[in-house]
């Protein structure tokens, strides 16, 4: 049985990779010569406002789309050339739908059965995604949080090195968010390759460890989420604003006043918070408060994507800061 | 290739679409069966004068075959609108995505969708002829009339009757790929079987060729393929709506196995070049 084995995991897993991939609907160009790496191992958030074109990627990525140009390989090999490709990839897709007359048991033991799946598999993954009291009722009367932990338990029939999923928390309450949260990152520490989209930042933010983000089908930044905030920002406060800002200048710091961040604040951009209060000192300059500033992320996401710009519609895989 | 076929019989036998279907095929045939039994035990023979009863004229054979297959028409339509369906649904409730995904070598998808239909074909048309046996035997019997003569004949009669309910099923298929619209593809498949092609039968009546032609269309090859006209008197054929050209039970199971052939295989390709959304 072409079950991973451990040993296939634990030797780099499998990587997903976009290359050139664009996807024209008549005059609707909904994905745009995109390329991108997923790698093993590794959480990435696929990001982008409605109708960026996520589903369509992930849809070319899986041969259910034929690409206008470009390819999507899974492990070096385009999807359609897998055998048994569920137990290499997982999906669970958008606009996936279930027979309304069919159990959600039975949906998954028709899957399971293209893929000599035991039943006693099927059962462990409705409990697992907490189904097993529904399994065995009409999936037309399912919630939309019970499709989505159904679709879920379909992607992961067959325990596969990649897990594709789109939206999965949408219509999820908290406890299962939280729940899939801490499922998607037990695997990705296993050595599985996750992707999630989403449309918003905040929602990986607290799982992904890489993101992709695209607008109007075009990539418009990818790297580990860590350096979408750009150079680390120091805030220091100060009675004396005049000899802060000498001291900073002496030590040869970049520093500017900070007036939106309450009275005497100073912001310095690309320094660590030990260097600022070693010169803050050196000047003999009181100081009341000195911490990192984060990045807003979630507007400079908004920024990203919105933006008309073309120059910031170009892909800057080094993830510097426009 | 197996597990495929595996998985499309279990999509049929796990929604409620297959015991519906099959208590449809069996009940039709008990009641439409017993329904022909009766008129023609009943019935005396239009445009041959009064008082010639249908049992005098008819040979035993040829009034158990009509008998018999007196629910061939509804049958296939049934089968027909499985056939449809089993493409349909998919379409229809989002599931062809998650079919796509566990293979993604489509035409094996759908290759694997027709074995499965012309198993469930067969067993839903042996249901059919059982219930007719039922029906029309029992009608038969208290006439008493033969209720199973030539049976050499008679059983090519009635094996042909599942054989061609079954292939009906993959015209159904076919028709479900080329109108990716459920109900579209089965009003469209329903009225070409049941509306156009009488229609067009007729109209073609009135030309020279026109019979020649008649007798390729699916529903007349399906009854030269079951025999029900032949050793009948071509003039009471006619009076029963028999075109006056028919093929032999060969030939008819030729051409109606060539329509499920062509529309499989159209099926397939079509299914291998679209997008799935
Ligand atoms: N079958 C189709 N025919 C025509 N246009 C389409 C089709 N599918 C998608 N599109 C268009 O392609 C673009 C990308 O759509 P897609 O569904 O990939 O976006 P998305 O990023 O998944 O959005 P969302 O966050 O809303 O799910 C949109 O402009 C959409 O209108
Ligand atoms: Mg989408």
């Amino acid at each position: 049985m072409p079950v991973p084995s451990e040993n296939q995991r634990a030797a780099g897993g499998t990587a997903v990779s976009v290359r050139g991939l664009t996807k024209r609907f008549g005059e609707v160009l909904a994905v745009d010569s995109l390329t991108f790496e997923v790698a093993p191992g590794r959480i990435t958030g696929f990001l982008g406002p409605n109708g960026a074109g996520k589903t369509t990627t992930l849809r070319m990525l899986l041969g259910l789309i034929r690409p206008t140009a470009g390819e999507g390989l899974i492990g070096g090999r385009p999807y359609a050339a897998l055998r048994q490709p569920l137990h290499t990839v997982g999906a669970a897709l958008e606009a996936t739908g279930f027979h309304p007359g069919r159990s959600g048991r039975d949906h998954l033991r028709v899957i399971a059965a293209t893929h000599g799946v035991p039943d006693r598999r099927v059962d462990e993954l409705l409990e697992l995604v907490g189904l097993a009291g529904a399994a065995r009722r009409r999936a037309g009367g399912y919630s939309m949080g019970m499709r989505q932990r159904l679709g879920l338990a379909a992607a992961l029939l067959g325990d596969p090195q990649v897990l594709l999923l789109d939206e999965p928390a949408n219509g999820l309450d908290p406890e299962g968010i939280r729940w899939l949260r801490g499922f998607l990152r037990h695997l990705a520490d296993g050595g599985t390759t996750v992707l999630v989209s989403s449309h918003l930042l905040s929602e990986v933010e607290q799982t992904a460890d890489d993101v992709v983000i695209i607008a109007r089908g075009q990539l418009v930044r990818q790297g580990p989420i860590e350096e979408l905030h750009g150079p680390p920002t120091v805030l220091v406060r100060s009675p004396q604003p005049e000899e802060l800002a000498r001291a900073v200048r002496t030590a040869g710091l970049e520093g500017a006043p900070a007036p939106d961040q309450g009275p005497g604040a100073f912001t310095v951009e690309g320094a660590s918070l030990a260097t600022v209060g070693d010169a803050a000192r050196a000047g003999g300059v009181t100081v009341h408060e000195l911490r990192a500033l984060r990045t807003d992320l979630e507007r400079l996401y908004f920024r990203l994507t919105q933006q008309q710009d073309p120059v910031l519609a170009q892909p800057q895989p080094d993830g510097e800061a426009p | 290739m197996i597990r495929l076929v595996r998985a499309e019989l279990a999509k049929l036998t796990t929604t409620r679409l297959w015991w519906g279907m099959g208590l449809a095929l069996l009940l039709s045939g008990v009641a439409l069966a017993a329904l022909v039994a009766f008129f023609l035990t009943h019935g005396s023979v239009p445009g041959l004068g009064e008082g010639l009863e249908i049992t005098d004229t008819l040979p035993a054979l040829a009034l158990a075959r009509m008998v018999y297959t007196g629910a061939a028409q509804i049958g296939y339509l049934l089968t027909l609108v499985v056939g449809v369906v089993v493409i349909g649904q998919e379409l229809r409730h989002r599931t062809a995505t998650t079919t796509f995904l566990a293979e993604p070598r489509r035409g094996r998808v759908v290759a694997a969708k027709a074995v499965a239909l012309a198993v469930a074909g067969l067993a839903g048309g042996s249901l059919l002829v059982a219930g007719a046996l039922l029906g029309g035997g029992t009608v038969l019997a208290l006439g008493d009339l033969p209720v199973f003569p030539d049976a050499g004949l008679l059983l090519r009669t009635l094996l042909l009757q599942v054989v061609a309910l079954a292939l009906w099923a993959l015209i159904g298929l076919g028709a479900g790929v080329l109108i990716p619209h459920q109900v579209a593809a089965l009003f469209v498949a329903v009225a070409a079987a049941w509306i156009v092609e009488p229609l067009l039968a007729w109209g073609l009546s009135f030309l020279d060729w026109g019979d020649g032609l008649a007798q390729y269309f699916p529903s007349q090859a399906t009854l030269a393929a079951m025999d029900v006209y032949s050793d009948i008197d071509p003039r009471i054929a006619a009076a029963m709506g028999a075109s006056p050209e028919q093929l032999p039970w060969w030939g008819g199971l030729l051409v109606l196995a060539g329509y499920a052939a062509v529309m499989t295989l159209a099926g397939i390709w079509l299914t291998r070049r679209r997008d799935v959304l």
